[in-house]
C-alpha cells in the first residue's frame, strides 16, 4: 500500500494529476474537485467505473478522455456491476497468473451523480455492496439530474426547485425529504461508509483514503455544488459547500463496520440554514412569506438529523 | 511569472475539442477505446505532465481557452503557495511544482474564478482579468494590501 | 488449479448440462450470472463447478441478468475470458447491455435458452428472446440439440476471441425441448476442448496498466456513424471467420457445421427453411413427404446474425415454393426470419415463392403432420405457380384459419 502523504496541502500538490484537463464540465464544477483529489491522493493504479451522468458525458467525449487510468462507462445505472466483474476478473487472473503484472497494486472505484446512485443504479449498487467486491464507490451528489437540465432526484432536498419538482403559486419545490442514503449504505454492512465535502480538502482526502485501504465495498457520499442548476456564481463553489458543511445542511462525518459512526467536522458557529438556502436561486422562492415554514421544516430537520448523529456518535451505534 | 514553457507545453493544448481533423476512418478503433498513453505507461502516477507521452486522444492535448471570456492572472511576488488554488481548480490547471506554484495553465484554464475566490493573500495573488488584457499591464495595476476594515 | 473433471466419450447430457461443460472446459475467467426458467441449470450446473473445485474463475452470482451483462462487460474489458446464460425476461432486461457489449467490442459468450417472452407469462421455448437480440450487434449461432449446444458453445470462444472479429456471441437452444432433454453427447476431452479454445489474447486490457484505456466514450453525429458501421462490417466479415472456425472443429470432433444446413435439397421441389428444434422435425416430415412423391427438403440455419444472404439464395437455389417458419409472435408484420429469406431470394434469378408460417408460440408443438400440410401447400403452390393460401398463416392454432396478404402474382 503505497499512499502519498497528505499532512499538509504543500505536500499534496506535489502529486501528479491524473485527472486531465479540457474536460467539459461546467466551470466551477465541484465534481471534477472531487475526482481529482481522488485521484491524486493515491498512486496506484486505478481501474474506474462511471456512471451515466456528467461527469461521464464530459470526459470521454470521442477521441478525447481526460482519464490517465483505465476507465469504463457502460450505462446509467450499471458502473458497480462493471466494477464488479472487472474486480472479479482481477482476481481470476491473478490466480491463473494471467495478468501483465500480477503484483502491481490496483484499486477499483465507480463513480455515480445522485440520480444514478439513490435512483436508477440503487439496485446494481445495493447488489454490488452485497456482495462484497473490493472497491470504493464515489456518489457525486449534486441533488438533481444536472446533467438532462436539472429535474429531481431522490437526493433532492425539501424546497428546492428543479424542473419536475418546481416551485410555482401553488408549491414549495420539491415536496420530500432527501433519502438518506448513507444509512443505507452502512446497513449494507459495508466496512466503510462517509459523507465528505470538498471544501473540507483533508477530511476527504482521509475518507478517500480509508476506503481505498478497506478490503471490501465502500461507499461515500459527496457533496457537489452545482453551479448550474443550484444558481449560483461558478466561483463560488467552495463558499456554498462552506455554508453546506457550517449550517450542517451537509453533515460530514463516516460510519464504521456499519455502527461505529464518528462526526468529522463540527463547526464552531453552526450558522442558520437561511444563510445556505439564501446564496442559491434554487431556493429563492422559500424567501416569501407564504413559504417561511418549509424555511422552519427546514431547520427542523437538520437539527434533529445532528442531534440523531451526535448520539449515535456517543453511543457507538 | 505566467504560463512557464514548460516542456510539457508541446502537446498540451494543441488540439481543439470536436477533434475533427485528429482521427479519419482509419483510425476508429475496435470499440471506440481510447488510449492515454503513448508507449509504456508505467508509473504514470509518479511523473510529472511534462514527463509523460500523452496520446494524442489525452485531453490534456486539447484547449478549452475559447470558453473563457475573463482570465486568472497570477502575482507570483503576493503568493504564499499555499496551494489552495491547486486542490480545489476543477480543470487541473493551476501549475505547481515542488510545492511552488508557477502559473496558469491557460489551455485548459474556463475563467471560472474559484482559484481567485480561494487565495487568502492581501492583496490576492490572483485576480481576474478581462481574457484580451495584456498580462504586463495586469500586473503593473496590481491593487495594493487592503487595510482591514474598521467594524 | 482445478481439479481434473472426467468425461466420457459418450455421456447423456441435457442441452443445459452439455453448454455448462463447455462453460467449464473453455476455463471461463468469469461468469456473471442470474438465474431463470429454463437457462438456469447451465448457471447451478456451474456453480457446483465452482464449489467443488473444477473451476479456477470467478463465479458472480449478481442481482439481475441486466447486471449479470454489465459484470460480464466490465470482466471482459479487464481482459479475460467471460460467459453467461440467461432466458426470455432475463434477455429483455439485458437488452440494452447487449448493444454496449457489442458496441466495445467485447468478446463474451451468452448462452440463451430460448423462451416466449410475457405477456401471458411463459416459461416454453420459442424464438421471441432470439429475435430481440437480433440487432444488437452479436453473432448468433443455433443449436438443435444437446450435442451441437456444446460444440457450437466451444467454437462460440473461437470466433468472438478472433482480434478480426472481437464480437459477442450467443449460442441458442430451445428452452426445455433441447435444454431438458437428455441426449447422447460425445465431448471433446477436456485437454482437446481447451486446445481447440486456445487462450484468450487481450485486447485493450483494462488490467494492463502500461496502457491506460478508456472504454464507452461518447460519440454525437459526428462520430458514432463510422463506429457503429465498423461494427457492422465486422460482423459481416466475421462470417469466413466462422466457418475457418467450423473447419478447425470438424478436424478435432470429426462434426462438421455450416451457417446454412441443407437436408434433402439436392432435387427439392419444395422446402421448410427454419431455426432450432423444429428443423429435425421438418426433416422427419420432409422424408415422408418423399414417399407421398414429393421431392421436399429442408434448410436450417446455423448462423442467425450475420445473416447468410447468399447462402440462403444458394441452398434455395432450385426450390418452386419455400415455406419460412417464423416461432415467434410478427407484432404486425411478416415473421423476420421470413424477412431476410424472402430479401434473399428476392435478387435470386428463380425468384421462387416464399410463404410464412407461425407456429409453436409459447412451447406449443409443431407435428410432423403440421410440418406435412405445409409441404402440401408449398407443393399446391408449386404447381399453381404463385401462392395459393395467405403469404402468412398460422399453424396449429385454436379457431378459424388465421392468415395474413394474398399474392399479386398469379
Amino acid at each position: 500500500m503505497a499512499i502519498t502523504s497528505i499532512k499538509n496541502l504543500k505536500e499534496f500538490s506535489t502529486n501528479n494529476d491524473r485527472f486531465e484537463g479540457a474536460h467539459t464540465l461546467c466551470p466551477g464544477c465541484a465534481h471534477s474537485m472531487i475526482v481529482r483529489e481522488l485521484m491524486n491522493c493515491t498512486d496506484d493504479n486505478l481501474v474506474i467505473a462511471s456512471n451515466t451522468g456528467c461527469l461521464e458525458v464530459s470526459t470521454a467525449v470521442y477521441p478525447f478522455t481526460s482519464w490517465d487510468t483505465s476507465w469504463i462507462h457502460i450505462g446509467f445505472e450499471n458502473a458497480p456491476s462493471a466494477i464488479s466483474g472487472a474486480e472479479a476478473m482481477h482476481k481470476a487472473r491473478k490466480k491463473k497468473g494471467t495478468l501483465k503484472d500480477g503484483e502491481a497494486p490496483v484499486k477499483f472505484v465507480a463513480f455515480g451523480g445522485d440520480g444514478s446512485t439513490y435512483d436508477i443504479g440503487f439496485q446494481w449498487l445495493s447488489g454490488a455492496m452485497e456482495r462484497g467486491h473490493d472497491f470504493t464507490y464515489i456518489c457525486l451528489d449534486n441533488e438533481n439530474y444536472a446533467n438532462t437540465g436539472g429535474q429531481r432526484s431522490s437526493a433532492t432536498p425539501i424546497g428546492a426547485h428543479t424542473s419536475t419538482a418546481q416551485a410555482g403559486t401553488h408549491s414549495y419545490g420539491k415536496k420530500q425529504k432527501k433519502k438518506d442514503i448513507v444509512s443505507i449504505m452502512a446497513a449494507h454492512g459495508a466496512p466503510y461508509v462517509a459523507q465528505l465535502a470538498p471544501n473540507k480538502w483533508k477530511a476527504m482526502a482521509k475518507g478517500f483514503q480509508k476506503a481505498l485501504e478497506t478490503e471490501g465495498p465502500c461507499f461515500i457520499n459527496t457533496v457537489s455544488p452545482c453551479c448550474t442548476e443550484w444558481k449560483f456564481e461558478p466561483k463560488d463553489t467552495i463558499g456554498i459547500t462552506d455554508l453546506a458543511t457550517d449550517t450542517l445542511m451537509f453533515p460530514m462525518y463516516e460510519i464504521i463496520d456499519g455502527h461505529e459512526l464518528n462526526i468529522l467536522y463540527r463547526p464552531k458557529n453552526i450558522l442558520k440554514v437561511e444563510d445556505y438556502l439564501g446564496a442559491q436561486g434554487r431556493y429563492k422562492h422559500l424567501f416569501k412569506p407564504e413559504n417561511k415554514h418549509v424555511i422552519e421544516l427546514i431547520q427542523k430537520n437538520i437539527d434533529d438529523d445532528w442531534a440523531m448523529l451526535q448520539r449515535r456518535e456517543e453511543a457507538r451505534v | 511569472m505566467q504560463d512557464l514553457k514548460l516542456k510539457a507545453a508541446e502537446k498540451r493544448g494543441v488540439h481543439q475539442l470536436g477533434g475533427d481533423n485528429l482521427v479519419g476512418w482509419d483510425e476508429v478503433t475496435q470499440g471506440i477505446v481510447l488510449t492515454s498513453f503513448e508507449g509504456d505507461a508505467t508509473d504514470v502516477a509518479h511523473k510529472k505532465a511534462e514527463e509523460r507521452s500523452y496520446s494524442d486522444f489525452n485531453s490534456y492535448t486539447a484547449t478549452v481557452a475559447s470558453w473563457r471570456v475573463m482570465k486568472p492572472v497570477f502575482n507570483i511576488d503576493v503568493c504564499i503557495d499555499c496551494q489552495n488554488c491547486w486542490v480545489w481548480c476543477p480543470d487541473s490547471s493551476i501549475l505547481s511544482r515542488d510545492k511552488q506554484m508557477l502559473g496558469i495553465d491557460y489551455d485548459h484554464c474556463k475563467g471560472c474564478e474559484v482559484c481567485v475566490e480561494v487565495c487568502p493573500t492581501n492583496p490576492k495573488s490572483l485576480l481576474m482579468f478581462s481574457e484580451y488584457e495584456d498580462l504586463g499591464d495586469a500586473l503593473a495595476s496590481w491593487p495594493e494590501k487592503k487595510k482591514k476594515e474598521k467594524k | 488449479m482445478a481439479v481434473e473433471f472426467e468425461v466420457n466419450e459418450r455421456e447423456v447430457w441435457d442441452g443445459n448440462y452439455a453448454a455448462s461443460q463447455a462453460m467449464r472446459q473453455a476455463d471461463v475467467d468469469v461468469m456473471a450470472a442470474y438465474p431463470i426458467t429454463p437457462s438456469t441449470p447451465i448457471v447451478e450446473n456451474y456453480g457446483a463447478y465452482v464449489a467443488n473445485g473444477y473451476v479456477d474463475g470467478e463465479f458472480v452470482m449478481v442481482e439481475s441478468e441486466h447486471a449479470a451483462m454489465s459484470a460480464c462487460i466490465g470482466a471482459s474489458a479487464a481482459g479475460g475470458r467471460v460467459a453467461t446464460a440467461t432466458s426470455s425476461q432475463g434477455f429483455a432486461l439485458m437488452v440494452e447491455t447487449l448493444y454496449q457489449a457489442s458496441g466495445m467490442r467485447l468478446p463474451i459468450v451468452l448462452n440463451v435458452v430460448n423462451r416466449a417472452l410475457a405477456s401471458p407469462l411463459n416459461v416454453r421455448g420459442d424464438h421471441a428472446d432470439m429475435y430481440l437480440g437480433r440487432d444488437s450487434g452479436w453473432i448468433q449461432f443455433g443449436a438443435f440439440n444437446a450435442q451441437e449446444a456444446y460444440d457450437l458453445a466451444l467454437c462460440a470462444f473461437k470466433v468472438a476471441e478472433n482480434h478480426a472479429v472481437r464480437l459477442p456471441v450467443m449460442i441458442h437452444q430451445d428452452g426445455f425441448i433441447t435444454s431438458h432433454t437428455a441426449q447422447n453427447v460425445y465431448p471433446l476431452s477436456n485437454e482437446d476442448a481447451i486446445k481447440f479454445v486456445g487462450e484468450i489474447v487481450p485486447v485493450d486490457d483494462m488490467l494492463d496498466f502500461s496502457r491506460p484505456v478508456t472504454y464507452g466514450a461518447q460519440t454525437e453525429e459526428d462520430w458514432h456513424f463510422e463506429h457503429k458501421a465498423k461494427q457492422h462490417k465486422a460482423l459481416m466479415d466475421s462470417m469466413s471467420i466462422i466457418d475457418d472456425v467450423f473447419a478447425e472443429f470438424k478436424k478435432v470432433s470429426g462434426r462438421e457445421y455450416k451457417r446454412v444446413e441443407s437436408y434433402d435439397m439436392e432435387d427439392a421441389e419444395v422446402c421448410v427453411i427454419g431455426l432450432g428444434t423444429t428443423v429435425e422435425s421438418a426433416r422427419v416430415a420432409a422424408k415422408e413427404m418423399r414417399k407421398e412423391g414429393v421431392k421436399a427438403g429442408v434448410v436450417a440455419i446455423r448462423c442467425f446474425r450475420p445473416f447468410p444472404y447468399e447462402e440462403v439464395r444458394e441452398a434455395l437455389r432450385n426450390c418452386k415454393s419455400i415455406a419460412v417458419t417464423d416461432r415467434s409472435s410478427p407484432g404486425g408484420a411478416m415473421g423476420a426470419f421470413y424477412n431476410e429469406v424472402a430479401a434473399a431470394m428476392m435478387t435470386s434469378q428463380s425468384r421462387p415463392l416464399v410463404t410464412n408460417y407461425i407456429y409453436g408460440l409459447g412451447g406449443r408443438d409443431i407435428s410432423i403432420e403440421n410440418l406435412k400440410t405445409i409441404f402440401r401447400e408449398q407443393k399446391a403452390n408449386a404447381d399453381a405457380g404463385y401462392i395459393t393460401t395467405d403469404i402468412q398463416q398460422f399453424t396449429n392454432l385454436r379457431g378459424p384459419k388465421l392468415g395474413f396478404c394474398k399474392t399479386e402474382r398469379n
